[in-house]
């Protein structure tokens, strides 16, 4: 019985576990610009120091976690294996992290070669990844919600890689393209095609698993993947078709589809079996909540468009959907994965006598550093009005938190390393 | 708990990993021959799929509207 617990070629730990301590620095060196740079950052979306926080966020630190997540998730939920895996982590560890520095390093400093040199590093990595998870996933039915889920996703990571590309490039060789309109697409297929759709089918998933709750009711699991990816082709179409008023309707729907994900979680939350609130619950209510705000305002921008020209407009979505919504929802999920898959590989070890996972990575620590996050998400949404004010100390506070979740996540590392050679050992 | 599916039920949805799992192995060594078990969960267990291939059973999964997967376990 207990030979069976072990996952014969369940990849090895040392896979995602770099992507999930790396992570964690992006968030640091986010805190860090925004310190060193000051309220400049915020003068405007297009600010250079802004570009680049945007990206060490959200390539450095958001894509890092789900594409390592990926790689030891993919035979768990779906069955798909995928070969190889400890090869895979290491070039496309490699390759995400050197291409965020790059991109980032690149709008900073306003350097064409360098944002040419991400462009191509990330767009090779990424597209290496979509390569052997699709041959993974060839032939795998949909038999779950969360499997075609990840199908699309992963079609949704195309277009939202080939856009940055050609972004990227625009910027690089100043060819003449509508930026703007570009810009906002790029973020729809990045946040709803890709993250958003990502995220409700790990949800559907680690929800129930972790939180306890209610499973998700079926119909609507399978429909939200399709609803998203269909508005985010609409949206594609009406920029091309440069029909401005289709743009804001379908903006305001994707915005919709959104928080209909997000209420549905929260009352599948007020129905958990668990009593306590540990960090895990509470990082997913800081996010749903900060989410469903952050949906809100475009929501409200298209009933009513003199809102997006608020100049703090872009800025608020951008905090409370990456900050306070993706952020807290990874971090929710790194502080039950990696105890897990701590646990897991020793009891595998060990022969069933792996530590308890609480001992492993203590609830204390994690709810500290939730309090750290949740106060950079507070400080860097006053220092949308007040910057000259608070967008130093929003950016320690991040810097405090991102540091936080590596000193957490490294001492169950640590632990899990000790305890392993006190098993060879005895 | 009995259900129209099986008299075997492991409902395992409020359930945190490796808890499904394990009493799911339990319950299969309990079964007679020609009997069969059923398993309640909000996800589809793939890594469960993949030893009860290896130990020669055979399953089938459906997702009902409430978001739970029945899956029949039978040798």
């Amino acid at each position: 019985m207990q030979a069976l617990l072990s996952f014969d070629k369940a990849p090895p730990f040392a896979a995602p576990l770099r992507f999930f301590l790396t992570a964690p620095l992006f968030v640091l060196m986010t805190g860090v610009l925004l310190m060193a740079v000051g309220p400049d950052m915020f003068a405007s979306r297009w600010s250079p120091g802004l570009l680049a926080a945007t990206h060490l966020i959200t390539v450095g630190f958001m894509l890092q976690v789900m594409l390592g997540a990926l790689i030891q998730i993919l035979p768990v939920v779906a069955g798909a294996n995928l070969r190889h895996p400890l090869a895979v982590a290491r070039w496309l560890h490699g390759g995400l992290s050197t291409g965020a520095l790059l991109l980032a390093a690149g709008f900073l400093f306003g350097q064409p070669a360098l944002l040419g040199g991400a462009a191509l590093i990330l767009g090779a990595s990424i597209a290496g990844f979509l390569a052997v998870s699709g041959q993974a996933l060839y032939g795998v039915p949909s038999t779950s919600p969360t499997i075609r889920g990840l199908k699309f996703a992963l079609f949704g990571l195309t277009g939202a890689v080939a856009l940055g590309i050609v972004l990227a490039l625009a910027l690089a060789r100043g060819w003449a393209l509508p930026l703007p309109a570009l810009t906002d697409l790029h973020a729809a297929w990045a946040l709803g095609g890709w993250g958003g759709i990502l995220l409700a089918a790990m949800a559907y998933v680690v929800v129930p698993m972790f939180q306890l709750t209610p499973g998700y009711p079926a119909r609507p699991s399978w429909w939200l993947p399709r609803v998203m990816l269909a508005l985010v082709l609409a949206w594609t179409l009406a920029v091309l078709l440069e029909w401005t008023l289709a743009i804001r309707l379908v903006q305001g729907l994707t915005a919709l589809a959104g928080i209909a994900f997000a209420v549905l979680t929260l009352r599948l939350q007020r129905q958990r079996r668990r009593a306590r609130a540990d960090a895990t619950y509470r990082y997913w209510q800081l996010g749903l909540y900060s989410a469903i705000f952050g949906l809100f305002l475009p929501l409200t921008a298209t009933a009513w468009p003199p809102l997006a020209e608020w100049p703090g407009f872009s800025l608020a979505v951008g905090i409370l959907l990456l900050v306070g919504g993706f952020i807290s929802f990874i971090v929710g999920m790194l502080y039950k994965i990696v105890p897990f898959l701590a646990w897991l590989h020793l009891q595998n070890a060990c022969g069933g006598q792996a530590p308890n996972m609480n001992r492993l990575l203590p609830e204390l620590a994690m709810q500290r550093q939730m309090k750290a996050h949740a106060v950079a998400v507070a400080l860097l949404l006053a220092a949308v009005v007040w910057p000259e004010w608070l967008l130093r100390p929003a950016g320690a506070a991040l810097a405090l938190a991102g540091g936080w979740l590596f000193y957490n996540l490294w001492g169950a590392v640590g632990r899990y390393r000790r305890h392993l050679a006190q098993k060879v050992s005895a | 708990m009995t259900h129209p599916k099986s008299q075997h039920v492991v409902d395992a949805r409020y359930m945190e990993p490796p808890e499904p799992f394990v009493q799911t192995m339990e319950m299969l060594d309990t079964l007679k021959p020609g009997e069969k078990m059923l398993l309640l969960l909000f996800r589809e267990p793939h890594p469960l799929y993949k030893v009860l291939r290896q130990n020669g059973y055979t399953y089938e999964s459906e997702l009902v509207p409430d978001g739970t997967f029945e899956i029949l376990i039978w040798r």
